[in-house]
């Protein structure tokens, strides 16, 4: 079966889209139950998906934006296999430079995941897919919906920790695999590391860091709360070699806060601010 | 563009003081500080976002939607080119992707922040991006105020 709008596509249906300037959005995606994992950020995915499928239609399937900036990600209650994600995103700006949105994806009433001023940039579709064939899955989304349960997971990203000073900071390797599914689907035409995946191996690294604190003062472990500012400069592509480095900014034994880079040799090419915290005190 | 609106943007963008421009400084400069991930004390007005602060084109949309956020205004995205281009066609302000000597007349008259040395041919057309300074960003956001107050006052 084919990989296209399955390996790395998190919307299944597309419930309405209303508004003509300011364009608001619903979808939804139905986790499947027997996927190992889905960490919030491939929430987030589907929600920066979802505007992004109503920005191509708005745009006549010319141009499709790519993951860019996002001012703030909220990671809230944690998405679970077999849940169905209840995706909303309202459209600010949509021009052929850039698609400006915010959103949530909530599952069983809680929110997941929220979006604050994400930003996505436009490129050619030719250059990343076929525009009839992203047309026609947009009409399955808007139509019967596409079918559920296709997604089989991503592969856990790991970052090799190559040095660094304990507590302070942490350098790591990301060696992005030559082939995987989601390749075939982001995109067909060009190949290209998810910028979500990268994000989620850099929190993956943080966390390693994080755990050379001392523990926060509610006790329990250092948990994810938001990413700020985070950006990404350029595409990543198959077999590439990524190295990351995250550095304590702030900690007040309650919350931490990590600057993290990633870089091509010397390139950054990506970037953001890591907010972790411990549980909630009473 | 008619000839009676790029007088406008010209007496727009003539008439903009450096007072105006430095009551705005402040806050477009951390703007652009944060967006690049550099010291504020780095972001001068005639710093050139590009060769001198190494910004990108990602870090231009990121400038340009922040601020719109802080200043409430909406800053028309990919037409500061055409805005300078006012009343002459493409071909009498580029041939072969170069700027004319009319085109980088109407340059130094519509960016007159950028240092008269850096607006000399041969120019290319999509170099001109690297021409801009904070101060090009401080203008661009008093211009839209200017229009957004106009308007309300319609």
């Amino acid at each position: 079966m084919s990989p296209h709008f399955r390996a790395f596509t998190f919307v299944d249906r597309i419930l309405s889209v209303e508004g003509d300037g300011g364009v608001t959005v619903r979808g939804a995606y139905a986790i499947p139950d027997k996927v190992e994992r889905f960490p919030h950020l491939l929430a987030a995915e589907a929600t920066g998906q979802l505007a992004a499928w109503v920005a191509m239609a708005k745009l006549d399937f010319r141009l499709r934006p790519v993951a860019g900036i996002a001012a703030r990600v909220d990671l809230l209650t944690p998405p679970r296999p077999g849940q169905t994600l209840e995706l909303a995103a309202d459209i600010e700006t949509l021009d052929d430079s850039a698609v400006a949105y915010h959103g949530v994806a909530m599952a069983d009433g809680a929110p997941v995941v929220r979006l604050h001023h994400a930003v996505g940039p436009m490129v050619p579709m030719t250059d990343y897919d076929d525009p009839e064939a992203v047309r026609t899955h947009y009409q399955v989304l808007r139509g019967p919906g596409a079918e559920p349960v296709a997604f089989a997971g991503v592969p856990l990203i790991q970052a090799r920790p190559v040095g660094g000073q304990p507590g302070v900071s942490r350098l790591a390797i990301i060696e992005v695999p030559d082939e995987a599914p989601f390749f075939l689907d982001h995109f067909p035409r060009r190949p290209v590391f998810p910028g979500t995946l990268l994000v989620q191996a850099n929190l993956e690294v943080t966390l390693g860091l994080a755990a050379e604190l001392p523990p926060p003062r509610s006790g329990g472990a250092w948990t994810p709360r938001a990413i700020l500012d985070s950006k990404l400069r350029a595409f990543i592509g198959p077999g590439e070699r990524v190295e990351v480095e995250t550095v304590v900014e702030e900690c007040d034994g309650q919350t931490a806060r990590f600057r993290v880079t990633a870089r091509r040799g010397r390139k950054p090419i990506g970037s953001g601010t890591l907010l972790l915290a411990g549980k909630e005190e009473a | 563009m008619a000839a009676s609106r790029w007088n406008d943007n010209m007496s727009n963008n003539v008439s903009i003081t450096k007072e105006e421009v430095m009551a705005v400084f402040p806050k477009v400069a951390e703007i652009v500080a944060d967006a690049l991930g550099c010291d504020v004390s780095e972001v001068k007005p005639e710093s050139s976002l590009i060769n001198d602060l190494g910004a990108e084109s990602i870090d231009f949309l990121d400038i340009v939607f922040r601020l719109e956020r802080a200043f409430k205004v909406k800053i028309p995205r990919g037409k500061i080119v055409e805005e300078a281009r006012g009343s002459l066609s493409e071909a009498e302000f580029e041939k072969g992707g170069v700027v004319t000597e009319a085109g980088l007349e109407r340059l130094r008259a519509f960016l007159n922040e950028v240092p008269a040395e850096r607006l000399k041919g041969p120019l290319n057309v999509a170099d001109i991006p690297k021409l801009f300074t904070t101060e090009t960003f401080c203008k661009m956001v008093i211009r839209q105020q200017r229009a957004a107050a106009g308007a309300g006052a319609a």
